[in-house]
């Protein structure tokens, strides 16, 4: 298929996962003919191949479906859309030229080094997950420490079991995703230990995949040393209090030949960084952007976990939708009027997305908490929108949309979403 | 008829959301469900009570294609109390590639008509 890049592409979409399937569907919709997924794996799908636990798909296809099934249905669309793909390319990097068009460098085995001309680029290369030593767990450094999202592709795609008495450090989705799974593959799984005194992850998971099998959660608890010489034989845990500070006092061993680290993920930041895309280092973690997805790098899209952590493959869609439209835009030549508002984080907000606003369009934005709220009281400008949500939990992103004649007052000015316990109240 | 009345608190896995639902019962009989934000969660109080089941996903192995296992779930609900046994069966499946998605690779599992185990992606012969 890069026999044809020749020609200028219109879109090109670095990462074949939800979000660069649903980009580039986004594009050839808005009326974009020559589109391409790179994507350095051998199939396209992204993370969604290794997710095989249903639980996707009920807001876009009001259906549950699993991962794979999930990536599926995108994938049959992209071929039907003659959206070109090309698996294992890994994308290095991109030029741009003075006139903005850009070229993206990609490496395969079937082409060598080629380099890609496309008006517009759409960034899609999803997340990675937090490893070892950037929580420091003191100790030996054995083999049987592995991230759960590795476990999981090793599991589920490799078919390779990561050991047989498991402990698993966090409790956002894929650690307790990853303790039923593993529990149905026949291993133990003694344990998950979470350094916050509430789950990180969905209430349905821990339901389901911790209580139904009798898996004890250790809330407030944190591995404060691994041990063993060639394998992990046994982790130490122990009780933080408030300002997170483990309790040595209290510490116990525990026994099992694998520790499973669930501790957050990352976006995927190493191009866009290398072209000197602007990172909120701050809040997201992933690059800046505009109402219309766009980086501080005209031209060039961001979306899905690329941009900030999804917890539902749906948003990720529905928010790479648009990318592709706007980068359809962009390659035809429309130019939007620039935003000018910007969106900023208040009271109990880890982040909002997008970072700013303009006043032509309804807009649809995304924010998620930093305490668990119940209920909580969504407040946008000061008191201007209220909504009272039922609960509000980290592992939830919010989704809310702002009409217009709200954004109207704050033409040039920052509009700030807070999160209060009562109405009208302080944090 | 007032003392006779027990609550009991769920939480709904219909979907992310993951509704509390407060169960209103007498005995075994069920009288109202509180909390649910959509129908989907009475539904599944009700079934929680009576005979509660959850959605299986796992893998088998598979010959011939490009990865080593074939994800696979099963198409309707499992009783709870028997997820762990339906794996084991199911594990002993060996599939052969090619498989489309939706495949029927096993039916009747535990004698039950609609417990169909089926391949939830296709995979190449490679
Ligand atoms: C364990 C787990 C459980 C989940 N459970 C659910 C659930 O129940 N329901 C739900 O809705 N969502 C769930 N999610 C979330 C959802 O799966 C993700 O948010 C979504 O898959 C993210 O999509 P993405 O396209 O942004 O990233 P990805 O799926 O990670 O895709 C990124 C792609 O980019 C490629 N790539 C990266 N860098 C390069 C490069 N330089 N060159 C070429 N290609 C590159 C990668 O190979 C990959 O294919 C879960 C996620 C995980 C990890
Ligand atoms: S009641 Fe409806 S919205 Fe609430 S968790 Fe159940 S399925 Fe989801």
């Amino acid at each position: 298929m890069l026999g044809r890049a020749f020609g200028t592409y219109d879109v090109v979409v670095i990462g074949g996962g939800p979000a660069g399937m649903a980009a580039a569907l986004g594009a050839r919709d808005a009326g974009s003919e020559r589109v391409l997924i790179l994507d350095r794996e051998p199939e396209v799908g992204g993370i969604l191949q290794q997710c095989i636990h249903a639980g996707f798909g009920l807001h876009y296809f009001d259906q549950e479906l699993t991962g794979p099934e999930y990536a599926e249905r995108f994938f049959t669309r992209v071929v039907d859309q003659d959206v070109d793909v090309q698996v294992d390319s890994y994308v290095s990097g991109v030029a741009v030229d003075s006139s903005g068009e850009k070229r993206v460098r990609v490496m395969s085995a079937e082409h060598g080094l080629v380099t890609v001309p496309t008006r517009s680029v759409v960034l899609a290369m999803g997340c990675r997950e937090r490893t070892r030593g950037q929580i420091r767990i003191p100790g030996t450094r054995p083999a049987g420490v592995l991230t759960a999202g590795l476990a999981q592709k090793m599991v589920n795609m490799l078919g390779v079991l990561p050991g047989k008495r498991v402990a698993i450090l966090g409790s956002g989705d894929i650690g307790l995703i990853m303790a039923r799974r593993l529990t149905l593959e026949g291993c133990e799984v003694v344990g998950v230990f979470e350094l916050m005194p509430h789950s990180n992850g969905l209430t349905r998971n821990v339901v389901q995949c911790l209580d139904d099998f009798g898996i004890p959660l250790h809330l407030s608890t944190t591995v404060t040393r691994i041990h063993g010489s060639d394998r992990v034989n046994a982790i130490t845990v122990a009780p933080v209090d408030a300002q997170l500070t483990p309790d040595h006092s209290q510490a116990r061993d525990v026994a099992c030949d694998t520790l499973l680290l669930s501790i957050g993920l990352i976006p995927e930041n190493e191009l866009s960084q290398s072209l000197g895309i602007h990172i909120d280092e701050v809040n997201t973690g992933g690059p800046w952007v505009s109402s219309t997805l766009e980086t501080s790098m005209p031209g060039m899209f961001a979306c899905g976990n690329v941009l900030h952590v999804h917890d539902l493959a749906d948003f990720v869609t529905r928010e790479a939708l648009l990318a592709g439209q706007f980068a359809a835009e962009h390659a035809a030549g429309v130019r939007r009027p620039k935003d000018d508002i910007q969106l900023v984080p208040g009271d109990n907000v880890r982040y909002c997305m997008p970072h700013s606003l303009s006043t032509e369009r309804e807009h649809t934005i995304y924010l998620r908490c930093k305490e668990p709220m119940r209920p909580a009281w969504l407040s946008v400008g000061g008191d201007l929108l209220t909504k009272r949500l039922q609960f509000v939990v980290p592992a939830e992103m919010i989704m809310l949309k702002i009409k217009p004649d709200v954004l109207e007052r704050f033409h040039g000015d920052t509009l700030r979403i807070d999160l209060h316990a009562e109405k009208g109240g302080a944090a | 008829m007032s003392g006779a009345q027990e609550t009991k608190e769920l939480v709904c896995v219909g979907c992310p959301v993951g509704c509390p639902l407060q169960l209103t019962h007498e005995g075994t009989k069920l009288v109202e469900v509180h909390g649910h934000e959509c129908n989907r969660g009475a539904k599944y109080a009700k079934q929680e009570f009576k005979d509660p089941r959850r959605g299986l996903a796992t893998t088998v192995i598979i010959e011939g294609a490009r990865w080593a296992r074939l994800p696979v779930k099963v198409s309707n609900p499992v009783p709870k109390g028997r997820v762990l046994e339906a794996a084991r069966l199911i594990h002993a499946i060996v599939a052969k590639a090619p498989v489309s998605v939706g495949d029927v690779l096993l039916t009747g599992l535990f004698g039950e008509e609609n417990l169909e185990v089926v391949a939830t992606r296709s995979m190449e012969r490679v």
